[in-house]
């Protein structure tokens, strides 16, 4: 009887186990539209996993990954604006659903150690050994109190563009 | 009951899987690459050149007839280079005494956390300083232009304790070609520094040398404010030293703070991204 037991809890697990898919190189960047000038950056060391079972998908970043094109630019990103060192991660952790073919995703995103709930359309298409997940949205820098000085006004933008690629493999 | 309950995985248990301590590299532990006279381990990122005009003014102690130091200036013009991630190179030239300078900063170790972390950010220093002479002592039979000559080599420890406050050690060598008889032409002292960061842009720093022998000298107390605005950044010093390169600010101080030979002066840095 216990062998039984035993048997049916590791089906289960392993079952559950199989319906996982993760990744440590998604693509996240961002783009900032301003007067002055655009700003863009690209993180490729993102970190996802979806669990087809339950639906959950969890994103999470290191905030100093991000590349910019200028150095300056990275500098004052992690030390004046997202402060870095205080809140080095972001994270995405939710549900994924799919309503008239589009993909919604809708969970909590929490940058700069401030959180808010969000409600993202994307993609998610299902491989045989893998998921693609693609989604463009736009986020607020007020909603995460990033503060943006009055002499760099006409720089950066208080909306900011993200765009999210990601190829998760089964685990 | 025989049978447990199907496990439920939370959202949490999905971030555990993403937990990762990997190596962090520890950046920007000072704003700028002085401290406030001499270098912090911070170099000029790849590819950007920094533009320095630094100026130091006479002493407050002056008197208003002198407008407290400041009709009296001295200048030192500098640009760096970043070569790549790790290395830069510079050349600069002071008023005081008309020294003419070169230098490179090299570094050798980041300061990181996580996996593999290491404690101190590492950087060397070396320049080389030319007092330009007058023409008639070039004419002279014994005259040497190595003569002219005189270096300074550091190595530059610093730790960012935290996001605010970081400290530095820099034991210094100074080497000069040629000395007065009974002065030594190798010179050997430690500078402290430190700074703290008051808000994201502005901090407070200080900086002390210590040296191992003196030559009828005082050693260096300063102290400074940076302000940084976008592309620029604004240092405003105190200093009982009135030179701005190592060889004079080191060793030939002669400003007593309780004297109040307090020379007043800023910098203004700017940096132009030459290669993205």
């Amino acid at each position: 009887m216990n062998k039984l037991i035993t048997f049916i809890l590791i089906f289960f697990v392993t079952n559950i186990y199989s319906q996982r898919f993760i990744t440590n190189e998604a693509e996240i960047s961002f783009f900032s539209e301003a007067p002055i000038e655009d700003i863009s950056a690209k993180n490729n060391k993102v970190s996802a996993v979806y669990d087809a079972e339950t639906n959950q998908l969890v994103f999470q970043l290191n905030i100093s990954d991000f590349i910019f094109p200028k150095s300056l630019m990275q500098e004052h990103f992690n030390e004046n604006y997202l402060e870095s060192e205080k809140f080095p991660k972001a994270s995405f952790s939710g549900i994924i659903d799919e309503l008239n073919k589009v993909s919604i995703a809708t969970g909590t995103l929490k940058i700069h150690g401030e959180s808010n709930a969000v409600e993202v359309k994307g993609s998610l298409v299902k491989g045989n050994d893998s998921v693609m997940i693609e989604a463009d949205f736009a986020i607020q820098l007020k909603d995460y109190n990033i503060k943006i000085p009055k002499i760099v006004m006409y720089n950066i933008a208080e909306e900011i563009e993200v765009t999210i690629k990601a190829k998760l493999k089964k685990i | 009951m025989l049978f447990s309950p199907v496990i439920i995985f939370a959202q949490d248990d999905l971030m555990q899987l993403l937990s990762d301590d990997s190596n962090y590299k520890i950046s920007s532990s000072f704003k700028g690459v002085k401290i406030v006279n001499s270098q912090s381990v911070e170099l000029v990122s790849k590819g950007d050149l920094l533009f320095l005009i630094q100026h130091r003014f006479g002493t407050l102690n002056s008197g208003a007839y002198n407008f407290y130091g400041l009709d009296n200036s001295q200048v030192r013009f500098g640009l760096d280079y970043g070569v790549n991630n790790w290395s830069s190179i510079g050349f600069g030239r002071s008023s005081f005494l008309k020294t003419i300078d070169a230098n490179a900063k090299l570094k050798l170790v980041n300061q990181s956390k996580g996996e593999n972390s290491f404690p101190f950010g590492i950087v060397w220093y070396s320049s080389a300083f030319f007092m330009q002479s007058v023409w008639k002592d070039m004419q002279a039979d014994d005259y040497l232009f190595s003569d002219q000559l005189s270096y300074a080599h550091q190595v530059l420890v610093a730790r960012k304790i935290t996001s605010a406050f970081s400290v530095q050690i820099t034991p210094t060598l100074v080497h000069k070609n040629i000395v007065n008889q009974g002065d030594a032409n190798d010179l050997l002292s430690v500078g402290l520094g430190a700074r703290h960061k008051l808000t994201s842009r502005i901090s407070l720093n200080a900086e002390y040398f210590l040296q191992l022998k003196k030559e009828n000298s005082i050693n260096p107390l300063s102290l400074g404010v940076d302000i940084e605005t976008g592309g620029h950044v604004f240092q405003l010093h105190l200093s009982n030293s009135a030179a701005m390169f190592e060889r004079a600010f080191i060793h030939e101080t002669n400003g007593d703070w309780s004297n109040g030979d307090i020379y007043f002066g800023f910098n203004i840095s700017r940096v132009f991204t030459l290669k993205k």
